[in-house]
């Protein structure tokens, strides 16, 4: 990749890991995540910071990492959704998720995963369905209508996961 | 939808902040990079395509919050996420808390800064609503020094504020909330968590059983938010009531003269300015009462 | 992991096998297919609504380092066939038009070059230097400006902009409305939205030059008629093309056919040679990819004071925008107005309607793309049901074709059997008390609050029936299935459904899991590629899959066994009918320790045939496919509350019941799962997402700020009740995918009435409902 504009050298901490790459300082750290580590996980629903598809936990808070530089994580860590289970094994909140089958085609769905992710992260505690829908509007699902994903965070939040 | 290409720097100090962006030629070809909740979506949509982007981020003397003799004070790169469960900001500013919950989503205000949104000037945003209300101090540094604006005088129209283009906004200083106070931020949004279509923040100050003073700032009705000097004004000394509400309300209203868009109408702006005035109020004041 | 109370896998909640890529990042969509020498695909598109292009000058983007190729309108032209996607019919006009935009373009959003560069940053910044000139031409935008004389012709061969007028008529009509009590007349004037996947478009287009093969990983809903449209548009050979699909991030009915984007990313793939990628992002797939839901129709009702129906008369402006799509010109309309009479007893109806090319994005499929009909006719009957003073639950009862009645013809004419929307209408009332509900609505409004309760039912073809299908013009057909038991016992399943959300993985996994006595996990379900799956237009649309892709499983699930049992049968010493199988055990029943596992038969069959029963089929396959029988309907009926703030005019939906009847549910999660999306979005469409253009043709609802989705605070708690209705089939699903679309704007709009009928409000007859429209309907403020 060809640009007159000045590469720089950054190192973020991926999923625990220590990775390093040459970016363009317009490079986005949704673009750097999918594209210079591979790790496609995390989807680009509209890269105006509206529907939450590219969330990712960004020093403990999720965070829209289509309106975030590369540069701007450089060292910095970031937990992306292939970070969260354990190896092969799912972490319980996916569980949860998966049990209540909370999606459908799936796009949207690691974005749902670390906004959970980083909710329960900050303890949240237990919330009402309202609440859990309040917590989660910043993620747009168009195929679930969202009733199976308050179920399954209900689930999570409450420790009732078939682990 | 990817950003053009700019040259980028991140420093570590204002001064070093202020010292790029007035080495450049043309400021204006400069942008400062803060929470980005804004800013990296028009950057993304190539609506805004500066040649050097300055990012704030790395400046660890912008962020903090601060409270001494009534003052509550918040730099201007403290994110909307910290001050929305700080309990300096509780006590000085529930007012705050009260607009930050409405702003957005979680994500956004885990990234948003307080002095971002300020100087962002969106005016359906709340912070903007309330620093007029409040008639909070914005303090800017520049290449001539440190000067502070008050926010009745901060925002000059659409997107707009008197920040020069070599000049960065460091705090805001909010009087903090004394017995006898009541605020209350009222807003109507399409979703929870728009930009409102209207929005009212409302701060009252009781004596006893008589309103000693009121201030009233409305988003969403105007290129910047509308300080309602007027209807604020008629309020001190009147006794508090459904009627009284219902006519700063309209008195509020009648000087506003809203465009239309996609997401509302002129008139409903106008009609809805007044209805949210008097719920704003009647919320206020009875807080004020609580803690007399 | 969960089976049903008979240990059957259909009918148990299991958890899908979709959901563990899904869930743990690792499903590949589009964008997420790069590599070495993946080229990145970006559209210039015209930023007017109707001009002619007088300029276009590429130099110097196409100097820019790291860009391939630029293709202007003339380059593609060059590599390509125009394009004209209808079918030679009556009264239908469809015009021929380039891939990308030569001398006119039609829409903002119009594609006029394709740039091709190392990755999406360098190819948006050559673009950006693309230099076009427009000599701009007055817009045409609503129907009307379509159709008024001297109107700007959008395409030359589309005289008037007409591109499709239809009507019929049933019964006597004249009669009808000469001998009415009174006649009840009323307009729906739909806005345009759209559907809005959270994937885009796009595909993964890769020649090889070596061999002249094409390959086009797609997203898309329809893989093997891509690969014919393909084909034909890029003049490469069908067999030297292949489509394959992996993960799709929803379709909605987006994803149906295809568009003129994908043959231009396969004509340069083919021209360059090597793998170019598109993925369509936000800013295009609002503005460019198409929208839908944008008719006008004025429905007239012939009326017995008692409140019996005695005719319909329809007439519909459609506005498709342009670039008419394949079936959406003709398909869509017809299907509209075939199913308004919906489940009542109409003993005459007559329809008109036109169909009118505008500068808009196209008009595409968008779930339940017929739902106009329930929405007329519903508010319609909640409407002469005020007018006559009756209960809109009365008017509804005396006017239902129930089971009792069927068979029977519907209004326009389709033989109906095992139509149950009267059932779950039934159902419905049973759980609501509407003495209680009214009572309710007057203490609130002595209160000052606004409560408002309305009621929609309906039934869809899914899949339908032969008849119905003939009569508007779209093949029915029948589904295929490939199904193989492998040397180690376990199965393998070659679908044509093309799944984006579904869970065809598990569903059909399910179905023949119980058919052939193997595991759930021990049946995979592969879909999406044309070298392997068999063929069918249609792919995965129109709710077929639950009747029709379960009937081709079951099928050739009863075609493998039959083969196994006949093996077994020799090697038991027993009858094939005195077998079973189970837990992938064949063995005679009742006599369990006389098993021989379907692998050992498997691994003979394909291994050590000398040693296999002479003179049996020892090919354990089936390639074959279901004809549908009688076809079915799929019934539903919704209710739906809402508060409405007489002063802000927000509405919120306090209470949402839906009775449904899908026949059986394979997965009662994945059917739960379908009615709440669809639901959502039947609710996003009426009350937040307009694809809005101004009076100039500009296109105003560009990015998610303007284009509103629901998010989870807008939708209610939805409570579901399934009726499982066994029509005369041997196939017992039937589909559920698109019913709460069509349902929900119905309930929704009837309630939001309701509630302004009681401040003498005026009806809305115009959507989307905005809390500027409840506060214009109820006086409060003037009208814009």
């Amino acid at each position: 990749m060809t640009s007159p504009m000045t590469q720089r050298q950054i190192t973020v901490t991926v999923n625990g890991a220590a990775r390093a790459a040459t970016v363009e300082p317009r490079r986005t750290l949704a673009d750097f995540l999918r594209h210079d580590l591979d790790l496609t996980g995390t989807h680009l629903g509209c890269e105006h910071g509206a529907c939450g598809a590219c969330t990712v936990v960004l020093d403990g808070a999720a965070v829209r990492s289509c309106l975030i530089l590369a540069v701007q994580a450089d060292g910095h860590e970031v937990t992306t959704v292939e970070g969260v289970a354990d190896d092969g094994a799912m972490h319980p909140i996916q569980q949860a998720l998966w049990d209540n089958q909370a999606f459908q085609c799936g796009f949207c769905t690691p974005g749902f995963v670390m906004s959970i992710y980083g909710m329960v992260g900050e303890g949240c505690g237990r919330l009402s369905r309202q609440e859990i829908r309040e917590e989660l509007s910043g993620n747009i699902c168009r195929c679930s209508g969202y009733q199976k994903i308050v179920d399954g965070v209900e689930a999570a939040l409450s420790g009732e996961v078939t682990a | 939808m990817k950003p053009a290409p700019f040259e980028y720097w991140a420093p570590t100090s204002l001064d070093e902040a202020l010292k790029l962006l007035s080495g450049f030629d043309d400021p204006g070809d400069a942008k400062v990079l803060a929470g980005g909740q804004s800013l990296m979506a028009l950057l993304n949509l190539r609506l805004a395509q500066p040649a050097y982007i300055v990012d704030l981020n790395g400046i660890a003397e912008l962020s903090s919050i601060s409270r001494d003799n009534g003052t509550l004070t918040i730099g201007a790169m403290t994110r909307q996420r910290i001050a929305e469960r700080s309990a300096d900001v509780a006590a000085a500013c529930p007012l705050m808390v009260q607009a930050l919950q409405q702003v957005g989503h979680p994500q956004i205000r885990n990234r948003g800064t307080v002095g971002g949104s300020l100087a962002h000037a969106d005016p359906a945003a709340e912070l903007p609503t309330l620093a007029v209300c409040l008639g909070a101090d914005l303090v800017m540094r520049g290449p001539s020094g440190e000067r502070t604006v008050n926010a009745r005088d901060f925002f000059t129209g659409f997107l707009s504020t008197v920040l020069a283009e070599d000049e960065i906004l460091t705090a805001v200083r909010i009087p903090a909330a004394g017995p006898g106070t009541g605020s209350a931020f009222e807003e109507v949004a399409r979703r929870h968590g728009d930009f409102a279509m209207v929005g009212v923040a409302a701060h009252v100050q009781l004596n006893g059983d008589t309103i000693a003073a009121a201030s009233i700032a409305l988003s969403g009705v105007d290129g910047q938010p509308v300080h309602a000097a007027d209807a604020g004004a008629a309020l001190a000394g009147q006794t508090p009531s459904d009627d009284v509400f219902a006519a700063a309300g309209a008195a509020a209203s009648a000087g506003l003269d809203p465009t239309s868009d996609l997401h509302a109408s002129g008139a409903y702006r106008k009609h809805v300015a007044g209805v949210l005035v008097r719920r704003a109020l009647k919320v206020a004041t009875a807080r004020a009462k609580e803690n007399q | 992991m969960s089976s049903s109370p008979t240990g059957r896998l259909v009918g148990a909640r299991i958890n899908r096998k979709e959901d563990v890529r899904i869930l743990t990042g690792k499903g590949r969509y589009i964008d997420d297919v790069h590599g070495r020498g993946v080229l990145s695909a970006y559209f210039v598109r015209s930023v007017v609504a109707h001009g002619r292009i007088t300029r276009i000058d590429v130099e110097a983007a196409r100097a820019m380092p790291g860009v391939a190729a630029i293709y202007t309108g003339a380059d593609m032209a060059a590599m390509t066939n125009p394009v004209n996607l209808l079918p030679p019919m009556p009264n239908l006009v469809g015009p021929t038009f380039p891939v990308l935009a030569v001398d006119t373009v039609r829409h903002v959003g119009d594609p006029v070059a394709i740039v091709i560069a190392t990755d999406r940053y360098t190819a948006e910044d050559a673009g950006a230097l693309v230099d076009v000139d427009y000599d701009v031409l007055d817009p045409v935008i609503s129907c009307d400006d379509a159709f008024a004389p001297g109107a700007p012709q959008l395409f030359d061969d589309v005289p008037g902009n007409l591109i499709f007028t239809d009507e019929a008529s049933f019964g006597d009509v004249e009669e009808a409305f000469a001998s009415a009590d009174r006649i009840v007349t009323d307009v729906l004037d739909q806005h345009r939205w759209s559907c809005v996947p959270m994937e885009g478009r796009g595909g993964v287009a890769t020649y090889d030059q070596a061999t002249g093969g094409l390959t086009y990983e797609a997203s898309t809903q329809s893989a093997h008629l891509l690969r014919i449209m393909l084909a034909g548009f890029t003049n490469q050979p069908i067999n030297q093309l292949r489509v394959v699909a992996n993960d799709i991030g929803g379709g909605f009915g987006l994803k149906f056919a295809i568009c003129r984007e994908d043959i231009a990313v396969c004509a340069a793939a083919k021209k360059l040679g090597g793998s170019v990628k598109w993925t369509e992002d936000r800013n295009e797939n609002l503005t460019s990819a198409g929208s839908a839901r944008e008719e006008k129709l004025t429905v007239e009702a012939a009326v017995r004071n008692d409140g019996t129906l005695l005719g319909l008369r329809v007439s519909m402006d459609m506005n498709l925008g342009a670039y008419p799509g394949m079936a959406s010109a003709f398909a869509i309309p017809k299907q509209i107005l075939f199913m308004l009479p919906g489940p009542y007893k109409i003993p005459a109806y007559a329809y008109s309607v036109r169909v009118a090319a505008t500068n808009k994005a196209t008009y595409v499929a968008l779930r339940g793309p017929w739902a106009a009909e329930t929405l007329a006719r519903e508010r319609l009957l909640d409407k002469i049901a005020d007018e006559l003073g009756m209960s809109p639950v009365e008017l509804r009862r005396r006017n239902l074709i129930t089971m009792a009645d069927q068979p029977c013809p519907m209004g326009t004419g389709v033989p109906l059997e095992t139509m149950t929307a009267a059932e779950t209408f039934e159902r419905l009332v049973s759980k609501v008390d509407l003495d209680a509900i009214r009572a309710e609505q007057a203490a609130a409004r002595a209160e000052g609050r606004l409560l408002g309760f309305g009621i929609g039912t309906a039934f869809e073809p899914a899949p339908g029936t032969a008849a119905y299908w003939a009569n508007i013009g779209f093949p029915a057909g029948s589904e295929p299935m490939k199904m193989r038991i492998e040397a180690d016992g376990k199965v393998t399943a070659f679908t044509s459904q093309v799944p984006h959300g579904q869970g065809h993985e598990t569903t059909l996994a399910q179905v023949i899991g119980d058919e052939l006595g193997v595991g759930f996990d021990d049946v995979r379900v592969v879909f999406g590629d044309t070298d392997a799956t068999p063929y069918s237009m249609m792919g995965t649309a129109g709710s077929k899959a639950a009747m029709m892709a379960t009937g081709a499983a079951t099928v050739a699930a009863r075609e493998v066994k039959a083969k196994v049992l006949e093996i077994a049968a020799h090697m038991l010493e027993a009858s094939p009918s005195d077998l079973q199988i189970e837990n992938s055990v064949v063995s005679v029943k009742g006599v369990p320790t006389s098993g021989v596992p379907l692998a050992q038969i498997a691994m003979g069959a394909m291994l050590a045939p000398g040693l296999m029963p002479a003179g049996v089929d020892l090919k354990l396959e089936a390639d074959t496919s279901y004809d549908g029988e009688t076809g079915g309907w799929s019934s539903g009926s919704h209710a739906c509350w809402v508060e409405i703030d007489p002063d802000t005019g927000k509405i919120e939906i306090s209470r949402y019941v839906v009775v449904e009847d899908c026949g059986t549910m394979i997965n009662p999660g994945v059917v739960d799962g379908q009615v709440f999306g669809a639901v959502a979005m039947g609710i996003g469409g009426m009350l937040l997402e307009h694809s809005a253009y101004g009076p100039d043709g500009q296109y105003v609802a560009a990015t998610f700020m303007d284009y509103l989705m629901p998010s989870a605070p807008e939708i209610p708690e939805i409570e579901i009740d399934h009726l499982e209705y066994q029509a005369p089939t041997m196939i017992g699903p039937r589909g559920v995918g698109e019913g709460g679309t069509v349902i929900a704007p119905a309930a929704l709009m009837n309630a939001i009435d309701d509630a302004l009928r009681q401040v003498g409000g005026t009806r809305i007859e115009a959507t989307p409902v905005t809390p500027t429209r409840i506060l214009e309907a109820m006086g409060v403020i003037p009208r814009e």
